[in-house]
């Protein structure tokens, strides 16, 4: 193995070191000369402090990473520092601005990923906890929230344990992939002995193709039928300002799918794919008239959209708010595409909304083009409130 | 934990690039930047001329090298802690430093490539404002002499002891009893692995004695394999006696030529705090991912020779870090953490999914605190 550093003290010593600050001092020059990089920012996401956490009711970026954390703190009190750090550095992270200087104390404080100074109101963070959080391990057995439990497997899954579950969940998104994963560099850099990566998807949002809501890997847009702004105190958010969040990391099985009619896609999802419109409908926001085709001669019975949600009084309190992510990331044994969706959803209980839902999707014809291998449950804890106030804090006092 | 200072990179980026073009006259006053436009010189004849406005607070101070020679510049406050340095400040560069800070008196030190002293700049004076940013005085290459030299001691030691388990695994397999060899193989292993030979110790032995396949034409049949590893090979892959005797032949004497050379070697100061931490990042990347292991199911107990390696090294720099780096016992308590994780464990296959990820979480952490350790006790010319 070679020694590394000598080389660079070897550089610096011959003279070397001259020529690259000038390089440095030429870059910075060439950028204040009318070649920068300015350009035009986006207003500012919303700042980290709230009744709830950010990323839940916000509308969707276009990159996110899902990371879910095995939590290996030795006991409550290190479990708490770990929720302060995480708190603090989410907070400077959606804050931004510079970092922390070393000096000749330590390597540099931040990875520089961002430039020198961190870009605030670009980054929303979402912190969950699974119910492994609740063992033994912390004496917070008690506090479990009551229908948080492990995600169970479904009929027509396939999941892998090494894709699922997780004491803590981490989401991040932004606009732009360096910006997610500057803040997941830093959070794992600051915890990495209270908390280690179980398994970590990244997802984007496609831009609306030609229009509305974005379009899944599928080619249909997806997402089309959530609550209303103002129904999530009643559908998403629990009483203390937290919200319950289903992960499910479902494959599509994009070739078999490609090889199929558009009549049979359509039908399978009960929207065409063109407009994204019910097949009884024009347009995207047209409401489906189930009752209209009792029989499903026109939207079947078995279709995604008439199974998920059938529109009647009796579902309407299942309703969930959905946030699906692409994902892509490689290929498979034969050569086919792994992608297909980062399916999540929040809403008040998981039992009588997101598994309601779920049964009824059962044996869908969806299914055979599917293949759900991962993911889990978490409960998203409450907002923190102010620059005293710290994720967990009510959950660990 | 300190709120960062919202200041745009391209305040930073202006101001240097004003500076270069034509001096603090053409900088951008006031606003949000929070770069002070103050332009010092590096050159030792004029060494810290230009802060005449000097102010607290987070700021970015602009260093100046006017002269023909390299130049190297410290911010040190009057209690000789190092804020900020610069080294290889080429003749007509301006680079940015960017600093905290407080009430109290700094100057700047200058040095450049001849061997003359550093001469000191005129002290600056500021007062008011919040606490200044981290700060520690520089270690000489003096005051590493001492923990050099009870490192080498310890490593000559150590390399006595390899050679003696060395000659007795190559033994055994000269007698051709292969299940002896492979229960002389991991104490002779691991007599090298204690002496954290990370990053270019001991120089082309290193390869010789304890090289790994990957990189190498052939792979695992490459003839050019040799050492510890090739020889693990060999024993767990069936592999007969009569090839490896060669293997362990040249082992055995890559060992003692080692040994012989172990006196004319010299450690240079400058590697040894870089050791704290690089030891184990060779751990975190070839023993806990397993990539190192050619049979032997031994991943963990070269881990913890690897720690006892690093304490090697810390104990040899704790004189210097005493003062230096307050966070050093946490650095230990983390060491302890993964030696508890590796008690009685050999292969990576003896831990659950679980206990690998604590066992990686505890080296990672101790990573953290250990890597400060190669930018604090970095010899750097003092007076």
């Amino acid at each position: 193995m070679t020694d590394r550093r000598s080389f660079l003290r070897g550089a610096l010593a011959a003279g070397v070191g001259g020529v690259a600050g000038a390089s440095v001092a030429a870059g910075a020059s060439a950028a204040s000369g009318g070649g920068d990089d300015h350009r035009d920012a986006p207003p500012p996401l919303r700042g980290f402090h709230g009744a709830h956490q950010a990323g839940v009711e916000e509308a969707p970026l276009p990159r996110t990473t899902v990371v879910a954390f095995d939590v290996i703190a030795g006991n409550r009190r290190e479990l708490t520092d770990l929720m302060r750090t995480i708190t603090d550095r989410a907070r400077a992270l959606t804050a931004g601005g510079v970092p922390d200087g070393a000096g000749i104390t330590g390597p540099p404080a931040d990875s520089g990923v961002l430039g020198p100074s961190v870009p605030g109101g670009n980054l929303l963070v979402t912190v969950g906890v699974g119910a492994s959080l609740f063992d033994h391990r912390f004496g917070l057995a008690a506090r479990r929230p009551a229908r948080l439990t492990a995600m169970p497997t479904f009929p027509n899954d396939a999941l892998d344990p090494a894709w699922c579950h997780g004491d803590l969940s981490l989401q991040l998104s932004a606009r732009d992939p360096d910006t997610v994963l500057h803040a997941l560099r830093d959070i794992a850099r600051h915890t990495r002995g209270a908390a280690q990566i179980r398994w970590r998807i990244d997802g984007f949002t496609s831009p609306p193709r030609p229009s509305g809501t974005p379009r899944n890997l599928l080619g249909f847009r997806d997402g089309t039928a959530n609550p209303a702004p103002a129904e999530l105190g009643r559908l998403v958010w629990t009483d203390d300002g937290g919200t319950f969040l289903v992960v499910r990391l479902i494959r599509m099985l994009v070739e078999f799918w490609d090889r199929i009619g558009i009549g049979e896609q359509e039908r399978i999802i009960g929207r065409a794919r063109d407009t994204g419109a019910p097949l009884d409908g024009d347009r995207e926001s047209d409401r489906p008239d189930f009752a209209a085709d009792p029989v499903g001669k026109i939207i079947p019975l078995t279709s995604h959209i008439r199974l998920a949600n059938p529109r009647t009084p009796a579902t309407a309190g299942s309703r969930i708010l959905r946030r699906g992510f692409n994902y892509d990331r490689g290929v498979d044994a034969v050569g086919d595409l792994d992608m297909g969706l980062v399916f999540t959803c929040y809403q008040r209980d998981i039992p009588s909304q997101f598994e309601a839902v779920q049964h009824r999707l059962k044996d869908e014809p969806l299914v055979d083009y599917v293949r759900p291998f991962g993911g889990g449950y978490f409960f998203v804890l409450p907002g923190v409130r102010d620059a005293g106030d710290h994720l967990g804090r009510a959950l660990l006092s | 934990m300190r709120p960062w200072v919202p200041l745009t990179a391209a305040a930073v980026a202006a101001v240097v690039a004003a500076a270069v073009a034509g001096g603090a006259g053409l900088l951008p006053g006031g606003g949000r930047s929070r770069a002070s436009g103050t332009v010092l010189e590096a050159t030792l004849g004029r060494c810290g001329t230009g802060w005449t406005r000097p102010r607290p607070g987070p700021q970015t101070l602009l260093v100046r090298n006017s002269g023909n020679a390299i130049a190297e510049v410290r911010l040190v406050d009057r209690a000789g802690a190092v804020h900020a340095e610069l080294e290889g400040l080429g003749p007509g560069v301006t680079r940015p430093m960017r600093v905290t800070l407080g009430a109290g008196e700094y100057a700047l030190r200058c040095s450049d490539d001849s061997a003359g002293d550093p001469r000191t700049g005129p002290l600056v004076r500021i007062t008011g404002g919040g606490p200044g940013g981290p700060a520690v005085p520089a270690v000489s290459e003096n005051d590493l002499a001492d923990a050099v030299a009870a490192y080498w001691t310890k490593v000559t030691a150590g390399v006595g002891r390899l050679a003696d388990l060395t000659g007795a695994l190559r033994s055994a397999v000269a007698s051709g009893d292969l299940g002896e060899a492979r229960r002389a193989w991991p104490p002779a292993h691991l007599a090298y692995e204690r002496l954290g030979a990370a990053y270019g110790t001991f120089g082309d032995f290193d390869t010789e004695i304890n090289g790994r396949p990957e990189g190498l034409p052939g792979g695992v049949r490459d003839p050019g394999w040799t050492g510890f590893h090739r020889l693990e090979y060999g024993l767990w892959h069936g592999e007969g006696a009569a090839a490896l005797g060669r293997v362990a032949d040249r082992l055995d004497r890559d060992v003692r030529d080692l040994r012989a050379d172990l006196p004319r070697q010299r450690l240079d100061p400058a590697d040894l705090p870089l050791r704290a931490h690089e030891i184990l990042e060779a751990t975190l990347r070839f023993e806990l991912t397993g990539e190192a292991d050619q049979g032997s199911g031994t991943s963990l107990r070269t881990a913890a020779a690897n720690v006892a390696g690093t304490r090697l090294v810390l104990d040899a720099l704790r004189p210097v870090l005493r003062t230096r780096y307050p966070r050093l016992p946490e650095a230990y308590a983390w060491l302890d953490r993964v030696d508890a994780l590796l008690r009685g464990r050999s292969a990576l296959s003896d831990l659950s999914a679980a206990e690998r990820r604590r066992l990686n979480g505890a080296t990672g952490q101790a990573l953290e605190l250990l890597a400060p350790i190669a930018e604090i006790a970095a010899p750097r010319r003092t007076s």
